[in-house]
Parts: C-alpha cells; structure tokens; sequence
C-alpha cells in the first residue's frame, strides 16, 4: 500500500480504500439488480468461473508451511492472525482469524450460520453452497452425516467433530493433517495439495501423485 | 451458461493484458470486490446494456484520465475498471454518480453482516467421537 499521497479527504476521483471501493462495487451491484440490469445469480456465476483465482491458493501457501515449519505452526494456532501476517497474508481491521487444526481424535469444519463469514484473505470467495440455508443449518445438526452424504467425507467414528461459527468478528479456518508418504516434499510441492475443501473441513489434502489441475 | 472460453475472446481485446493476467497465464484477482466488478461488467454486457467494444473503450478512456491525472492516485487496473462500468451505466441513465455515492455511503454505514458481530469462541456444534 502506497502512502505517497498526503491528499486530506478521499474523493470520488481520489484514493479509496479497500473498504470504500469495496462498498461501491456492493452498492453498484445492488442498484444494478434492483433495476432489472441483471441477477445476483448470474453475477454469482460470472464470479464463479474464477472464484480459484482469487483464494484458496493463499491458505494452502500458509498451510503447508504450518506442516513444514513447526514453530509457525504453533504461532499459527496461537494468534493466525499475527502469523498469516508474517506470510504478508492479511484482511480487513477488526477480523481476527482462528485456526483450528484437525488431528486424529478431532476433525473441524467451519460454517457461518446466519450469513457468509468467511475468512477470505486466505480461502478467496466462498462457494456457493457455504452460504446456502442448506448447509448453514445441517452441517450443525448432522455434521458426521452431512460430510458424508455430501462431501463424500468419511469421519472416523472414533474421530470427534467440531463445528466452528464464523462471525464477522472472529473467522476460524480449518488446518488440516499432512497426507501421508509426503515426507522430502517441499513447501511449494505440499500446497499443491492443499485444497479449498480441506480448509473448509468439508474435505481432505490431495494424496500426493493427485495434485490439484 | 458461461464459461472460460465464452469470456477470453472478450477478454483478449482489453488494454493492459499484463495487469489482467500478472503471471502470464490465466486472469487473477487479488481482492474479492475485484472479481466482483469484474462480474457486474460482463453481467451488464451479456445483458445487452452495451456492446463489448464500448466497455473496451470506456476502460481505456478510464486509463487514459488516470494518465492525464498525473497519476495521483496508485495504478489500480480494477479502479479503472470500475470506473468505465460506472460511466457506461451512467450515459445508459441506469444509475448516477450521485446515486452511487449516497449508496456507497448506506454500505459503508451500515455493519457489515449486520447482528453477527458477536465472536463465537466454542464450537457451535459438536458430535462426539463414538469409540
């Protein structure tokens, strides 16, 4: 972020934060619908199409150094917020980030049940199921069957499981278990595994051999 | 519906391919309004509120300010994409600069995710290992 300039008051024709243009592109989109231009669901769509370019990529590059480095990984499950920085990694003021981290006896998954919190300075935008009433409401209820009627994801019985609320204060994200036989593989080769649905926690890392695209 | 390859001939007629595609390859975002703008502009253009050479146009004429500016504000090509979609709605009289504005400030003052600040610090759910 530049501060070269010293102008007193943002204007329409000035610099804008983040949070000022964000706001303007919601207020646009929502005008434009409002008017019959088009509909949330094909700008949904449209969003869609490269919705991997904007995200999950970032939380892989922080998760496979957790699984690389232990003692970001333990400044990582302390304070994520403060550790995702060191990586240059960030959001907006006021969203503190919370990793929780998947072991053998306790699998995570996040939801955000009354809205779409989402942390996505690390995971990009959410799909778009995260924020569908489905999911939001039955992945409290019934999460084991939920995971795997849905997600193909089989939860050990043995294994417990955790339903982490987002809210617009506080964003959890999952930090999955390295894959087995992954030993000697670098950072970069480790993220490739990292998918977007293993960060949610409705998915598990790719085995290696079966790398992402 | 649309896809990838429905947009990059689209795509491939804009100014500045480097700013569009950074490493080279496929386009990237580096915030989530930026896919956003990104989405309303071909929306509107699909909707047939203008032709895809008018958009081209209006981002260059956006550029083209920006440049005449003297640069004052930080080279943002999302910016600039913003603000040809904003000039092409306005000439359409979809919306105003105005208009615009009071909105933006509506959002910006009022709280995000509205109702949901509270910090859920336990788990909301938890289903308990069986053995």
């Amino acid at each position: 972020m530049t501060t070269a300039e010293t102008s007193p008051s943002p204007t329409a024709s000035g610099v804008r934060s983040d949070e000022e243009i964000a706001a303007r592109v919601k207020a646009l989109e929502a005008m434009l619908i409002e008017r019959g231009v088009m509909t949330t669901e094909t700008v949904d769509r449209l969003a869609d199409i490269y919705e991997n370019e904007v995200g999950p990529h970032i939380g892989a590059r922080v998760t496979a150094r957790a699984w690389t480095d232990p003692a970001f990984k333990e400044r990582l499950l302390a304070d994520a917020t403060s550790a995702c920085a060191e990586l240059g990694v960030g959001g907006l003021q006021g969203e503190d980030m919370v990793v929780v981290e998947n072991t053998d006896a306790v699998h995570n998954v996040i939801v955000c049940t009354l809205c779409s919190c989402y942390p996505w300075p690390v995971l990009g935008l959410p799909p778009n199921w995260y924020k569908q009433p489905a999911y939001r409401s039955r992945i409290v209820r019934q999460p084991r069957t939920m995971l795997r009627e849905d997600f193909g994801l089989e939860v050990p019985d043995s294994t417990e499981i955790r339903v982490w609320d987002s809210s617009s204060e506080l964003r959890y994200w999952v930090l999955p278990q390295r894959p087995a036989d992954t030993d000697g593989r670098s950072e970069e080769e480790l993220a490739e595994l990292v998918t977007r649905d293993s960060l949610i926690g409705v998915g598990q890392p790719l085995h290696p051999g079966r790398e992402a695209r | 519906m649309t896809t990838r390859e429905d947009l990059e001939p689209l795509l491939l007629r804009l100014p500045h391919q480097e700013a569009l595609r950074p490493s080279g390859g496929d386009l990237s975002f580096e915030t989530a309004w930026e896919i956003r703008a990104f989405a309303l502009a071909v929306a509107a253009y699909q909707s047939g509120q203008y032709d895809w050479p008018q958009f081209q146009q209006a981002l260059i004429a956006a550029i083209q300010r920006w440049e005449e500016s003297g640069q004052a504000t930080p080279w943002r090509y999302y910016d600039r994409w913003l603000e040809a979609l904003e000039s092409l709605m306005t000439d359409a009289g979809v919306v105003s600069p105005v208009d615009v504005e009071d909105r933006t400030r509506t959002v910006l003052q009022t709280p995000r995710d509205a109702g949901h600040h509270r910090a859920h610090r336990e788990p909301v759910a938890v289903d308990p290992a069986r053995s």
